[in-house]
């Protein structure tokens, strides 16, 4: 999957995983936290309008939601900000006609998400409290995969770099295993080319929220 | 030191760009061709494939006065007909100095190649255009009726087996699909007809009807897109093969822009000029980092519609010729005014000109050809164009 990311992306990564260990030095014993989730990922999307020759005015598109599962590594750099990988099973985000072509239906392009996102995470409180609300920030790398639309036989979606921000709670269930939950919004935009008859344009901003619930393991 | 480096980056990504063509290569029809000549040539024939608007006579029997095929004729091209009148194709031979003839004279089973050729003029007969003729399909617009119409892909190749191949004093011109279009456009509005009868019926809901039109328009394009391709392939295959240098390739105007197109409900035109658009689209993408040059006709032919007085005309909405007079001329055989058979001399018995109207300062001739003066719009705008590429 490391090898799908982009410069940007594997520059920041690289910086921000030195960062990691040289600071790693000074962290406890259970600085390592493995965690499982439940994700859905809503998009608030907007586009620019669809544009195309044949195209009427005010044609868009409106994506829909999808549900995965979520895996994450996070450090602890010291005891109160940890570094954490966020990696998930790329969900399938669908799109329907909208505007003046609504009638064209749903499902007139989809493709799968493959979005890593490394975030820095303040957590509050004191190591062994039981509940700790932390904040985090970081980047969202976005790569569409398996673009397809039955409009067009050739659809490209560019890859998306963006902000990526957190907010989320941890209720220890013992010294190891804890239950999380968290909301997290990220800036995915891409460019879309749908070429067919004819050759079909527009940006979309997904505008995701991303809701997360699971259970993490500190070792 | 370092502005200079990255100045001399840009420069070379440039040139690269330029080199293939430019463009965004996520973005179909997004580049250019590239790599054709820049120096003027020395032209000893203008050879130009095409269909009505390129024709310089083919169908001059079907005007015969005497109605046995033979001259003199009263018509013969599509526009305002006399014996001064001339198309595109020959004013821009003549800037040139050089003649350009029909190549292949007939109509109604029996035609004649190279008529010039019995005056020793036969390396004249490089114009190649006629009225009706597609990019591959030999069943043109008017066939049935008559008309040659043969394909594009024809044409080329008989020059072919005439002269083996091109030369670089050869001027090319290739200017065809506008029948193409006006193909697709009766199928899509036939299929319009039906979807429309259906949805007044109560047989389609409007959601279904929309998406029905919407299929039938998506059809009807990709046919032009074919259309496109394929005429690309013959430029590439057939023209820039066999040794063509100064290629010329003409995009499609609107023909929304036309009396004929004025005529037609708010609702089609759009689909009437989107099928130019797609064609134009992918003529521009197939002939990408290709040595021809595209000659845009959308442009150049919308500005001088839209501006009509800066070019001196005073009437394009109204056909110069008159279908009422034509039909009496013709016996009551023609029937739509064409302009094939609108001849404009002064006091001749056959004049087919609409009371009042002028061949140079009214623009179209019938719904959808241009006049004398349309012509001379036409082959002023791309005499420029050959000016600007270079050429001449």
């Amino acid at each position: 999957m490391t090898s799908s990311l982009n410069p940007v992306f594997n520059h920041a990564a690289a910086a921000l995983a030195a960062s990691a260990i040289l600071l790693s030095g000074n962290a406890s014993a259970q600085d390592n936290v493995v965690k499982v989730g439940l994700t859905e990922y809503t998009t608030h999307s907007r586009t620019n309008g669809v544009t195309g020759i044949g195209v009427p005015a005010g044609a868009d598109a409106t994506t829909g939601n999808a549900t995965t599962i979520i895996l994450v590594y996070e450090r602890m750099v010291t005891p109160n900000i940890g570094v954490e990988l966020v990696l998930g099973i790329p969900p399938r985000v669908r799109a329907d006609a909208a505007g003046t072509v609504a009638f064209l239906g749903s499902d007139i392009l989809s493709a799968k998400n493959l979005g890593p996102t490394l975030l820095f995470n303040y957590h509050f409180g004191q190591s062994g409290d039981t509940l700790r609300p932390y904040l985090g920030a970081g980047i969202n790398y976005t790569r569409f995969i398996g673009v397809t639309s039955r409009l067009a036989p050739d659809v490209q979606m560019s890859s998306s770099t963006g902000w990526a921000a957190q907010a989320g709670l941890d209720y220890a269930l013992s010294k190891e295993w804890s239950v999380f939950a968290s909301v997290a919004a990220l800036r995915v935009k891409s460019n879309v080319v749908a070429a067919g008859t004819t050759v079909l344009q527009t940006s979309i901003d997904f505008r995701p929220i991303v809701y997360t619930f699971g259970t993490a393991y500190r070792f | 030191m370092k502005h200079t480096k990255a100045w001399g980056l840009s420069l070379l990504t440039s040139v690269l760009l330029a080199a293939c063509g430019g463009g965004d290569p996520t973005i179909p029809g997004s580049g250019s061709p590239a790599g054709a000549p820049n120096t003027k040539g020395t032209f000893s024939a203008v050879v130009s494939f095409g269909d009505s608007l390129s024709d310089v006579g083919a169908y001059a029997p079907a005007t015969s006065l005497a109605g046995n095929g033979l001259a003199p004729y009263f018509g013969g091209k599509f526009t305002t007909n006399s014996a001064t009148s001339t198309v595109w194709v020959e004013n821009l031979a003549t800037t040139l100095g050089v003649v350009v003839t029909p190549a292949e004279v007939g109509f109604a089973g029996s035609s004649v190649k190279c008529p010039a050729a019995v005056a020793g003029l036969g390396s004249t007969c490089t114009g190649y255009g006629q009225g009706g003729s597609r990019v591959t399909d030999p069943n043109g617009i008017g066939h049935a009726t008559g008309a040659l119409t043969v394909p594009v892909v024809t044409q080329i190749d008989n020059h072919l087996n005439r002269f083996t191949s091109f030369t670089a004093s050869d001027l090319i011109f290739v200017y065809a699909g506008s029948n193409d279009v006006f193909t697709q456009f009766d199928a899509f509005t036939t299929a319009a007809a039906q979807i429309q009868a259906d949805a007044a019926a109560g047989k389609l809901n409007p959601d279904q009807a929309n998406a029905a039109l919407f299929v039938a328009q998506t059809a009807a394009q990709a046919q032009m897109k074919l259309a496109a391709q394929t005429l690309a392939g013959y430029v590439r295959d057939k023209i820039l093969a066999k040794g063509g240098k100064y290629v010329a390739v003409m995009t499609l105007s609107d023909i929304a822009d036309t009396p004929f197109g004025s005529s037609l409900p708010a609702s089609v035109k759009p689909v009437l000029t989107d099928l130019s658009r797609i064609f134009n689209l992918w003529l521009r993408d197939s002939l990408t980092g290709q040595p021809v040059q595209l000659i845009d006709t959308y442009t150049l032919f919308k500005e001088a519609y839209a501006n009509p007085a800066k070019y001196g005309i005073v009437n394009n909405t109204v056909p110069a010729c008159d279908a009422a007079k034509i039909n009496a001329i013709t016996g009551g055989n023609v029937t739509d005014g064409s302009s094939l058979f609108c001849n404009s001399t002064v006091g001749a018995p056959y004049n087919g000109l609409r009371t009042g109207a002028d061949v140079t300062t009214w623009q179209f001739a019938d719904g959808v050809h241009p006049t004398t003066g349309g012509h001379k719009i036409i082959s002023d705008a791309f005499a420029a164009q050959l000016k600007s590429f270079g050429w001449i």
